[in-house]
């Protein structure tokens, strides 16, 4: 589904040179749930903006289902973005003046749905999530955990392959936080990929695979678990 | 999506009312300054006689002092004719029309005890005049053709003139006293107002067309004088009294011809070079031979309807406008950089940079067609403006027809698009991810 080779960002100023990530290596199988835990500033949010095409690699190659998209322009990345990825962002990023219903209808417009299919699909993830009633509010009159579960029918509605979601919780209380853990797992239960970056370990462990980044590179922690198993054993 | 783009657009110009109507004001201030300009030099630059620009002309000879090359004139050549000169054109058989005309002005009464005496603008013209400018008559026609050489008191009255002194009914063969004369009604135009007034373009180009018109040959019988400009150079030559003035080498007379095709023209131009050879034996057109026939299109360039300082005011108004949109391009940055963060989840929702750029564009032109809209009010208010200042001598130029109005748009629409262009691009190229996390 995801596949990451020697992936390397680096950001340069006039001075200085970071390396966001470096040598990053990842696969992410079709119908898996994968956490993505580090410490703040690890690279994360940038293996995510990759991972999403909102930012491209300054070198290695990236494969989404199959394809290379290391060398696509931005029409075509988009296209992609469109047709194959969902996001789910920390501070939902729902557009203030458009009411539930406009702001699922925004990917839908890019990929050119007539007007009946658009509101299909929309009626649809507003009645997965459990707000139908409130198509024509605006987010600001929403709670924090109905808005997440409003940007998470957003990022459905195109029916993507592939979920990325970033610190989706982070936002919410408790409560809210583990209804809108119980969507994302409901989510991958039909079958959506999903990559999930938190904070949190309780949300992390509930993951199918729980990887690590570290100063810009993969610790995949079940993957080295097993393997001190092993060796123990 | 289009519809898409101008939804969102509209939404979004509401959602910032005080920036939006900046932008809007900056815009409409811009052409409203600039079409208010640029309607009076449309209008001042019309030719309505286009469609015979193959066939008409104005007819110059040069009969000035041969000392002195005529200086008004870009061609070195009188506007207007001697009369002893028109009275010999007139002879011609050559053209397909021709007329002889002045500027000229009557006091204008009738039985009509209630009506007071006016006064009104006359042209004193030959019978051709009106088929030859597509003069439309709505009673009657053109005086007999001996009128145009003899005394005879008929009248055309125009359309205005008519409903003054007759409410409008048909008043051929009535009569109407002017200067205390009585004269016979032969003729009532329909509405006819040509602006510029290209058969007498020196006498007030954007005056309203004449009142009352009379016969050319009624100038001895009443020793009319020419109301309009005279030119001489020759003072005392020809004697004493009005013959002398009839006889002298003042031109006063506007003349034009109608020539069908080539060789009429080249028949006619024959006969303008023969009666110049013919002259100068009678030690008359002492300078070298020339002479000018020039049409309707040529002719309002020659007699510099539109002057060079009305192009360097529409100049001036179209640089009023570029500071306008210099404005309206910080005031768009301002406000879509301030959208970014919209345009950051739109991309990462599956926008490209150039959707992004094209719905801020769109937005651009929205804002367009509100300042375009309010543009033309400016302009209207500022051609109002104009007219009250100019007491009527440019009303009729000082008026906007809807060509000029979809021009306000469309220029509007072309400047906000211009000045979007940059703050649509900026926003169209921001890295969503900035602002996703952020947000």
């Amino acid at each position: 589904m995801l596949k990451m080779h020697n992936i390397r960002k680096s950001y340069r100023t006039d001075t200085i040179e970071t390396h966001a990530l470096r040598d990053f290596n990842l696969e992410v199988k079709e119908g898996e749930f994968v956490s993505v835990t580090g410490p703040s500033g690890s690279g994360k949010t940038t293996f995510l903006n990759i991972a999403g095409m909102l930012e491209t690699a300054s070198g290695g190659q990236y494969l989404l289902d199959g394809e290379d998209v290391s060398g696509l322009n931005d029409r075509d990345r988009s296209r992609l973005r469109n047709e194959k990825i969902g996001f789910i962002f920390q501070g939902f990023n729902l557009i203030p003046d458009l009411n539930l219903f406009d702001n699922i209808d925004v990917p839908l417009r890019y990929r050119g749905f007539n007007a009946k299919e658009r509101r299909r699909r929309i009626e649809k993830v507003l009645e997965q999530v459990g707000l139908s009633a409130r198509a024509k509010h605006l987010p600001a009159q929403l709670s924090g955990g109905q808005q997440q579960r409003v940007a998470i029918a957003r990022a459905l509605a195109g029916e993507p392959r592939f979920l990325l979601a970033d610190e989706p919780t982070g936002n919410l209380d408790s409560l809210m936080a583990r209804q809108v853990m119980e969507l994302l797992e409901f989510i991958n239960e039909w079958g959506t990929t999903i990559v999930m970056v938190t904070h949190d370990p309780d949300l992390a462990r509930r993951a199918h695979r729980n990887i690590q980044i570290v100063d810009g590179q993969v610790s995949d922690l079940q993957h080295a678990v097993a393997a001190a198993e092993a060796a123990t054993a | 999506m289009f519809g898409y783009y101008v939804s969102l657009a509209i939404r979004s110009l509401r959602g910032t009312p005080v920036l939006s109507a900046l932008m809007v004001a900056a815009i409409a201030v811009g052409v409203g300054a600039s079409m208010t300009v640029l309607t009076l030099n449309y209008m001042m630059s019309q030719n309505p006689l286009a469609h015979k620009d193959n066939v008409l002309y104005a007819v110059q000879l040069d009969s000035w002092d041969p000392n002195e090359a005529y200086q008004r004139s870009n061609n070195e050549i009188p506007y207007q004719l001697t009369y002893r000169d028109a009275m010999a054109l007139l002879r011609s058989d050559i053209p397909t029309r021709q007329a002889a005309m002045h500027r000229y002005g009557f006091t204008v009464s009738s039985d009509d005890f209630e009506l007071r005496p006016f006064s009104a603008e006359a042209r004193i013209t030959t019978r051709q005049f009106f088929a030859l400018f597509d003069v439309p008559f709505v009673y009657g026609g053109t005086w007999d053709a001996d009128a145009d050489r003899s005394p005879v008191q008929q009248v055309v009255l125009s359309k205005a003139t008519n409903e003054k002194l007759f409410g409008g009914e048909n008043s051929v063969g009535r009569s109407i006293d002017l200067n205390g004369e009585p004269f016979t009604v032969v003729g009532v135009l329909d509405h006819w107002n040509p602006s510029p007034k290209i058969y007498d373009l020196n006498n007030g180009p954007f005056n309203e067309a004449e009142e009352i018109y009379i016969p050319f040959g009624l100038h001895r019988k009443f020793e009319i004088y020419s109301w309009g400009n005279t030119n001489g150079w020759a003072s005392g030559d020809s004697g004493e009294g009005y013959e002398g003035h009839l006889q002298s080498e003042s031109v006063w007379i506007q003349y034009w011809v109608e020539l069908q095709d080539e060789e009429q023209l080249e028949n006619y131009r024959d006969f303008l070079t023969g009666y110049i050879r013919e002259q100068k034996q009678q030690g008359r057109f002492q300078r070298p031979l020339k002479f000018a026939l020039t049409n309707p299109s040529e002719w309002l360039v020659l007699n510099e309807v539109l002057s060079d300082d009305n192009r360097v005011l529409g100049w001036l108004s179209l640089s009023f406008l570029l500071v306008c949109v210099v404005n309206a391009v910080a005031l768009m940055l301002a406000k879509f950089l301030r959208k970014a963060p919209e345009a950051g989840v739109r991309r990462a929702l599956g926008a490209s940079r150039h959707a992004v750029f094209v719905q801020h564009l769109i937005e651009s032109g929205c804002i367009g067609v509100f300042g375009g809209l309010c543009g033309i009010l400016l302009a209207l208010v500022g051609l109002g403006t104009i007219r009250q200042l100019s007491f009527g001598y440019i009303d009729q130029v000082a008026t906007m027809d809807w060509l000029m109005m979809l021009a306000a748009v469309g220029m509007a629409i072309l400047a906000s698009l211009l000045a979007g262009i940059y703050p649509a691009w900026r926003v169209s190229r921001t890295n969503p991810s900035l602002y996703l996390k952020t947000q």
